[in-house]
């Protein structure tokens, strides 16, 4: 009805373009796309002797019992002669080129009880290889429970939205009528920080600020779990999936869902591609679940 | 007698006695004084034709020159100061008072507080993501729902709320397809087309509403004389933009599919906070539309007017945020409703010191061409003024001096009227020839730049004078042969 002058003449500069710019954006939700994980060959790595690392084998198949559904899965098993050194074991990986590696942490070392590194190993494949890594309880250590079948599988992040592929590993390795647990963990620390930055902005509202990101990024991350949960059915996937979103301090806050949850594996992402180290919290968690198998992406 | 009722009695009484206040000074006025108030006139154009480089806001330019006007005017003229003859009663009110149109004032504030309010519920963001995902992610379906809707939205909101909703969805739509590289061409096309659906109806632009309120152009009548020049100016208009832009459909079947789920991703009830207040806003602008176009056959309403119409609705809207309605009053486009006062004041002070009579008879000239000639010219020389300055002036100055010219037989010019057609059409297609001749454009290009997109003037020009030059010659046509 009124057609004259500047658009800030009617209050309309950047700001409310802006506005209508990010109720469109709200509305563009990111939808999960559902693909099926094929894995075809699985290569166990242990440092033990051939019989150990063999009855290690074992164990890794009774964990990954899921991956028989409707796969024929090609396994190797090697022990502690057939490698001595990293670039060893990264030639005989280049040479079996697997889909999943499992192995153990601190590989042809005393240093497994002392929960401070992962062993060289485990540093140097996580960032070189682009193969999923699991990581299973050292054979020596004593367990409060028995490794089972994955019948709980707790995929976790700070930020899940559009990572179709975290998700569709944990689907895939979630045995039949399991539950996939997706868990979201804002970093509360981060959000005070910006929140702190946000409350000395006098043209910010800052306790509408914090209420607005807080549900915001609640919102988006319900609305693609959501998204997950309807193509995983539709996909005919035989497990059940839930969501949990939660506010807190990172590492505290996933060691209690992992206990919480009693999760028989728990999925993460550990590339970054700024750093050549593990990413982000994946290398404290990696270090201090040792009693979980950790499927590393 | 409502107090309304009696506001506007009063105003229309006031009006009135200004009007013969104003007669009764007539050819009082020497030429000199008329010359120095037309150089007034001429400075105020210039000021807002400059305003971007002033820097000040559109209120507080005319506002001065009010100030200015009124000071000289009280000096060097008689103007009408009360009492008013009021339904039988002398009232006392300031001599800017009755200046003020306060019907149209009433139209604007009422209208867009209530489409404030409706925007709310998310029901315009709904219908905006309902085309986006009917479209299917198609370039040229998208040009052309986004086209259509950028029409309907200007017709029934106002030009510039409907290219900021477009516009956006536009940008955030592209780029989630990843076509980027339409965007200024999108964005060119739905600019140009909020001034085709601002002619719609009486009050999708304020030419309109001035010149229609003028000219006692009915909401209905308006809308039947205006909506064949829409529909083929927008048709003509979007099939120049897909080719002047290259804009085509997508190449194969796997190309739609991708398109068709990027696009599904969109969710259209995100914005929607309330399902209640979401049907109930839908169905108050259903009533909103309907009353406004039957406020003149309404009995007791049509009294009261438009005005009343919009205010009235926007109030029963606010009940839904009835603790939180200054947040609404703030966001009323005070600016905006103080320039068109002060503009008001102005023109009333240019009418009592002769200077609309003066380019009365520059227009009368021009008229004289005869009626084809004559309008044509109008139309184009409205066109032209309106792309370098703002239309709303011209269109009330030019609603007075045409409502002033009678017709060779001494009656009154007919709603029917070329003449009044030409300026309506020319004021608001002049807006399509640069980015400062209207403000739903200037959107247009703010939201270019945003995106990093580089248009100057000349580029604009360049780029939309096909355009404008299509849509006016088709709107003389149609003026000249149609209406």
């Amino acid at each position: 009805m009124t057609d004259s002058g500047s658009p800030e003449h009617h209050g309309i500069g950047f700001s409310k373009v802006d506005q209508f710019e990010s109720v469109f954006r709200a509305a563009a939700k990111v939808r999960f796309q559902y693909s099926a994980v094929e894995v075809d060959s699985v290569l166990v790595v242990s440092d033990r002797d051939e019989r150990e690392a063999a009855a290690f084998g074992d164990r890794v198949r009774s964990l990954l019992g899921v991956l028989g559904r409707g796969e024929n899965i090609r396994w190797r098993v090697t022990h502690g002669g057939e490698y001595d050194s990293v670039p060893a074991l990264l030639e005989l990986i280049e040479a079996e080129r697997p889909g999943l590696i499992c192995t153990y942490r601190h590989l042809h070392s005393d240093s497994w009880q002392w929960p401070y590194t992962l062993g060289e190993y485990i540093d140097v494949l996580t960032q070189v290889t682009t193969t999923p890594i699991m990581v299973l309880p050292h054979p020596e250590q004593q367990l409060e429970r028995h490794v089972r079948r994955t019948k709980v599988v707790v995929a976790m992040t700070d930020h899940l939205v559009g990572d179709h592929e975290l998700v569709n590993w944990a689907a895939r390795f979630t045995d039949e009528g399991g539950r996939l647990v997706l868990a979201n963990v804002e970093d509360a620390a981060a959000l005070d920080r910006f929140i702190e930055t946000v409350g000395k902005i006098p043209s910010i509202d800052t306790d509408n600020a914090r209420e607005a990101i807080a549900d915001r990024l609640e919102r988006d991350t319900h609305d693609y779990m959501d998204s997950c949960a309807g193509e995983i059915t539709r996909a005919a996937v035989p497990i059940t999936v839930e969501s949990v979103i939660v506010q807190g301090h990172h590492l505290t806050e996933y060691i209690r869902l992992v206990e919480q949850h009693e999760a028989d594996l728990l999925v993460m992402n550990t590339k970054d591609e700024d750093q050549f180290a593990m990413h982000g919290l994946a290398y404290p968690l990696a270090i201090q679940v040792r009693s979980v198998p950790l499927l590393l992406l | 007698m409502s107090l309304r009722v009696l506001a506007t009695t009063v105003v229309q009484g006031a009006e009135q006695a200004a009007g013969q206040a104003a007669e009764h000074v007539a050819g009082e006025v020497p030429m000199g004084i008329t010359l120095l108030f037309a150089g007034v006139l001429v400075a105020l154009i210039v000021s807002l034709a400059l305003e971007e480089k002033l820097h000040a806001k559109k209120s507080l330019i005319v506002g001065l020159f009010a100030i200015v006007a009124l000071l000289l005017g009280a000096i060097l003229l008689p103007l009408p100061y009360g009492p008013y003859l009021i339904g039988g009663h002398e009232m006392n009110m300031p001599v800017y008072i009755p200046a003020i149109d306060w019907g149209v004032i009433t139209i604007i504030f009422g209208a867009s507080l209530f489409v404030d309010v409706t925007s709310r519920s998310g029901l315009f963001t709904w219908i905006a993501i309902k085309l986006t995902k009917l479209s299917g992610g198609d370039p040229v379906r998208i040009l052309w729902l986004y086209g259509l809707m950028t029409v309907v939205f200007s017709a029934v909101l106002n030009n510039v709320t409907a290219m900021i909703i477009v516009g956006s969805l536009t940008a955030v739509s592209l780029d989630k397809l990843g076509r980027n590289d339409k965007l200024l061409g999108f964005l060119l096309v739905e600019g140009l087309l909020t001034n085709i659906g601002g002619l719609l109806t009486l009050i999708s632009s304020v030419p309109n509403i001035i010149v229609g309120t003028a000219a006692n152009i009915s909401f209905v009548a308006f809308f039947l004389k205006a909506w064949p020049f829409v529909v083929v100016a927008t048709v003509a208009t979007l099939l120049l933009g897909a080719k002047l832009f290259g804009i085509e459909r997508l190449a194969d079947e796997q190309a739609r599919e991708e398109a068709r789920s990027l696009v599904s991703g969109f969710d259209e009830n995100d914005g929607i906070e309330s399902r209640g207040f979401f049907w109930f806003a839908t169905g108050m602008l259903v009533l909103f539309i309907i009353a406004i176009a039957t406020t003149s056959i309404m009995p007791y309403v049509s009294d009261l007017g438009m005005g009343f119409v919009a205010m009235a609705f926007a109030v029963v809207m606010l009940i839904r945020y009835k603790s939180e309605v200054d947040q609404f009053y703030r966001t009323v486009d005070w600016d905006l409703l103080g320039f068109f006062a002060a503009l008001f004041v102005v023109i009333n002070v240019m009418e009592h010191a002769q200077v609309l009579g003066l380019i009365g008879q520059g227009v009368e000239r021009i008229v004289a061409l005869g009626p084809t000639l004559g309008t044509g010219a109008v139309m184009i020389s409205t066109a032209a003024f309106s792309s370098v300055t703002d239309n709303i002036p011209l269109a009330a100055m030019l609603a007075k001096i045409i409502a002033g010219m009678p017709l060779a037989d001494g009656m009154i010019r007919p709603p029917t009227d070329p003449l009044w057609w030409a300026v309506i059409f020319g004021a608001n297609l002049g807006g399509n020839i640069t980015p400062i001749g209207s403000a739903s454009t200037l959107v247009a290009v703010t939201i270019i730049h945003k995106h990093g997109l580089k248009l100057s003037f000349g580029g604009f020009v360049s780029k939309a004078l096909p355009f404008a030059l299509m849509q006016i010659a088709i709107a003389v046509v149609f003026v000249l042969f149609v209406v």
